[in-house]
């Protein structure tokens, strides 16, 4: 297979079929064994006639980053199309409605703000559509045919995905889109017959790939669905509604139960209450609804109870920027809350990991008595990749919390002082083992207690216990690294793609840099991001954020000060702006 | 020969023995001497030990304030939570397991101010929980400031000219919010107590057990045992729990009649 990295746009207006396209593309270059990772922006107003663009990237080698500048473009609306022109590389390929709804009048025209390189495409996608199915509807398929036939992608991959999509609305949706996509595919056929380019000319269907297409949301979904979670708390918040819309469809197929609550505080007391009494339990939310949760993620902590928490980020503070993607929770994630209340704080970087870090939580918080909480974001959340199909273990699934032995029967503790920090737990229903659990300092026994000696030690061991969850916890990964490095970036969540991606440009142009991926946030594998930081000459610390908060969490861990890169745009961290600040470290270090 | 000694000594082997005390724990209460709690305890302990309820099978949840407290005053399994938080623990747990009975204890403040957005959905879920409201009005823990059903013109350390806001009333918002079972109590009457427990823990859905009590320690105007002994009474005979049209008339023209105020009698 050729090297392919291709990026495709699709933009229109609400209504106009924008997404449906999108998603086509991503499922057929799927099915064709590509790398994808699309990403969809539409309006945060339901009702509002919006702009809706998808941007789909597509590679033969592994995708990790959003494309920042598009091959092709699919425009089902010219006017809303011209907000994209600043994207478009500069030999671009636009397909546009060469027949369109209404006139375009001049300022409104998509071509007349075209770079000059541009090679235009025009399909009369309404006409076409009119005459193939008999109705103008089907223009976005229309559209869809004339691009893959001007890129050279087998129509069968299109005629596959277009059936799977519209096949539960019966035969005859099928056929009319189907014939909207070939009047199209055959218009471009014939049209641009000398313009036809072979980009994909190797992709065939490959039923037998293992891959499927899954948004972080519902890698999420499913990972709590396999780690056999019996209950779900929630309260609807963007980006985290669709984990709950998940779980509504898929958790009561194995019986349990979504349970929509009056507020975050419930859905958290009530993950807290089922996690007592030896469920499964969980709940999701953005930033707005998370700070309502600290006080009782620090009863967790205090009364030495598992909860697993979805922390989606969105733009802050307060309710800030709904449906724009920002990594500004950290702090409150690992900080937020009354006392000196250490929990576990984890943050995948891609969808896979959101699946396997999901699936890991649960364990993490059984075992180690104590809340979870798993930090993703706008980005992370809505972002589709053809991601190798998960899959859990047996060992991945299994109930992992530490029950006491039958011998402390009527004279158990349950705050049992350890090495570990680590107490057996039991619950309700086991007979002989009654205890009380309390957000008050306690002894062993649970009874209330502050004094100097027991609020030392008890506090120390709760502290114990997370510094015993490192040996659980994914260890800080190296990316194209080396014995020493000019740059060394280290980065976290969503933003992590974009990191590696600029590293390996830069080391193909023989720059000596690398990257560290953080996945555990708290407690942090200290030594191996020390040792890190030691051998690169720099450490840059990209993220989206203004006060640079992972940065402000590690930046001690060496001597030297950390140079920060943050961005508060709202959008996912382009690849070209961290590659542009490395560039510029190492121009002041040869300096 | 018996000296009243012995008499105390065989009566104490007499209670040990028959079990009554087994839903207490070791815990001294550290409730002032004279508090109403004692006499709730002593309804809720006895409704325990006379239902015959495995204590490894019985869940006691409680909030903050004075009442929070009894989590730990209770030999159930016992989860004492944060302020105004009892009622979706408590929802959390039953889903969890729903053979476990289960308790949630809290006071005027915990369960009408900071946690008063619970009662209604817990109401309208109808999750088997047996709520007990303890309703002294005024907080205690903190040192008498007034609550939410303090009377207009309440005068504490916190409101020295007279409390300007109304007073709620926690059974006509149960009616109101469609609990299926609904019981007005007095912490003086512990037998009463016992007895609209044994009820209402038969109900499958959200029951609430609004018991009226007093604080000897803060409140020496309204709620006092001598006031409230004046005041309660019990329902009128004949008195029909099932129709709720005549709850709420009931609970709209007396304010201290006590017992089983709505019951829909359902059925598991």
């Amino acid at each position: 297979m050729t090297e392919v990295d291709f990026t495709v746009e699709v933009c229109g207006m609400a209504g106009d079929g924008t997404i449906a396209v999108g998603g086509l593309i991503n499922e057929a270059m799927s099915l064709g064994a590509f790398s994808v990772l699309g990403f969809d922006s539409y309006p945060a107003e339901i009702r509002g006639f919006g702009r809706c663009v998808t941007n789909s990237r597509i590679g033969s080698s592994e995708i990790v980053a959003l494309g920042e500048q598009a091959h092709a473009l699919i425009s089902l609306n010219d006017e809303q199309s011209r907000s994209r022109v600043p994207f478009l590389a500069e030999d671009c390929m636009v397909f546009f409605d060469s027949a369109p709804p209404t006139k375009v009048t001049e300022d409104k025209s998509l071509l007349s703000v075209l770079p000059p390189g541009a090679q235009i495409f025009g399909i009369p996608f309404g006409n076409l559509a009119v005459s193939a199915a008999g109705s103008a509807r089907g223009r976005n398929l229309t559209a869809l045919g004339g691009f893959a036939a001007v890129c050279g992608i087998s129509p069968d991959l299109f005629r596959e995905v277009i059936g799977k999509k519209f096949g539960s609305k019966g035969d005859h949706i099928v056929s009319v889109n189907l014939k909207s996509f070939d009047a199209g595919y055959e218009y471009s056929k014939s049209v641009f017959a000398n313009r036809l380019g072979n980009i994909f000319s190797d992709v065939e269907s490959n039923a037998a790939s293992p891959r499927v297409m899954l948004s972080g949301n519902q890698a999420i979904g499913m990972a709590a669905i396999d780690a056999g979670l019996k209950l779900y708390f929630g309260y609807p918040i963007t980006p985290a509604t669709p984990i709950m819309e998940y779980l509504a469809k898929y958790l009561p197929k194995q019986g349990g139960r979504v349970v929509q609550m009056e507020d975050e505080i419930s859905s958290i007391a009530a993950v807290l209450g089922g996690f007592y009494a030896g469920a499964r339990a969980m709940t999701a939310t953005s930033g707005p609804g998370f700070a309502l949760m600290t006080e009782l993620i620090t009863h967790g902590v205090m009364a030495e109870i598992p909860a697993v928490i979805i922390d989606a980020q969105r733009g802050g503070p307060s309710t800030g920027l709904p449906t724009k993607t920002e990594q500004s929770d950290l702090h409150a994630a690992v900080f937020g809350g009354p006392g000196d209340s250490a929990r576990i704080v984890i943050a995948p970087t891609n969808v896979s990991e959101c699946y396997y870090f999901v699936l890991k939580s649960f364990q993490l918080a059984e075992k180690y008595q104590t809340p979870v909480i798993i930090l993703t974001d706008f980005f992370l959340d809505n972002r589709v990749e053809n991601v190798v199909a998960p899959k859990a273990s047996e060992e991945q699934k299994a109930c992992s919390n530490v029950f006491p032995e039958e011998s402390s029967k009527d004279n158990y503790q349950r705050y049992h002082y350890s090495s570990s920090g680590i107490s057996p737990r039991a619950i309700p229903g086991m007979e002989g083992f009654n205890f009380t659990a309390t957000g008050l300092e306690h002894t062993e026994k649970g009874i209330p207690d502050y004094s100097p000696e027991t609020h030392s030690r008890m506090t120390e061991k709760r502290h114990q216990k997370l510094f015993s969850a490192l040996v659980d916890l994914k260890e800080p990964e190296e990316f194209l690294s080396g014995d020493s490095l000019d740059v060394g970036v280290i980065g976290w969540g969503s933003t992590f793609g974009s990191i590696v991606e600029a590293v390996q440009r830069l080391r193909k142009s023989g720059f000596s840099v690398g990257a560290l991926k953080i996945s555990s946030i708290f407690p942090l594998h200290s030594e191996i991001i020390r040792k890190f930081m030691a051998k690169s000459t720099v450490v840059l610390i990209p993220e989206l954020n203004y006060e640079g908060q992972l940065a402000n969490l590690i930046g001690h861990l060496d001597s030297k000060p950390v140079e920060r890169l943050n961005l508060v745009t709202g959008t996912p961290m382009p690849t070209s702006v961290i590659q542009e600040r490395i560039y510029q470290l190492m121009e002041v270090l040869a300096q | 020969m018996k000296t009243p000694a012995r008499v105390l000594v065989e009566q104490v082997r007499n209670i040990r023995e028959s079990g009554r005390f087994a839903a207490r724990s070791n815990a001294l209460p550290t409730w002032c001497p004279g508090c109403g709690y004692f006499g709730i305890h002593q309804g809720l302990s006895d409704c325990i030990a006379e239902l015959g309820l495995s204590l490894h099978d019985v869940v006691t949840v409680s909030g903050i304030g004075c009442a929070g407290r009894y989590a730990f005053f209770s030999s159930t399994y016992g989860l004492h939570m944060v302020h105004g938080r009892t009622l979706p623990t408590a929802t959390g747990i039953k889903l969890a397991n729903p053979r476990l009975t289960v308790f949630a204890i809290g006071g005027d403040g915990d369960g009408l101010a900071i946690g008063a957005a619970h009662f209604p959905h817990i109401a309208r879920r109808n999750i088997n929980v047996n709520y007990l409201l303890f309703d002294n009005s005024i907080y205690g823990l903190t040192k008498g400031q007034p609550s939410p059903t303090s009377p207009v013109g309440s005068k504490t350390k916190a409101s020295p000219y007279g409390t300007l806001d109304s007073p709620l009333n926690a059974t006509l918002m149960a009616l109101t919010y469609g609990a299926s079972f609904v019981a007005r109590l007095f912490a003086g009457d512990p037998k009463g107590i016992t007895k609209a427990l044994i009820e209402g823990i038969k109900n499958p859905g959200f029951s609430i057990f609004h018991i009226y009590t007093s604080c000897v320690t803060f409140d020496k105007t309204f709620k006092t045992w001598t006031n409230l002994k004046k005041w309660v009474h019990p329902l009128p005979k004949g008195y029909d729990p099932t129709d709720m049209r005549k709850a709420f008339d009931e609970v709209l023209s007396d304010d201290f009649s006590m017992g089983i105020i709505y019951n829909r009698g359902e059925q598991l």
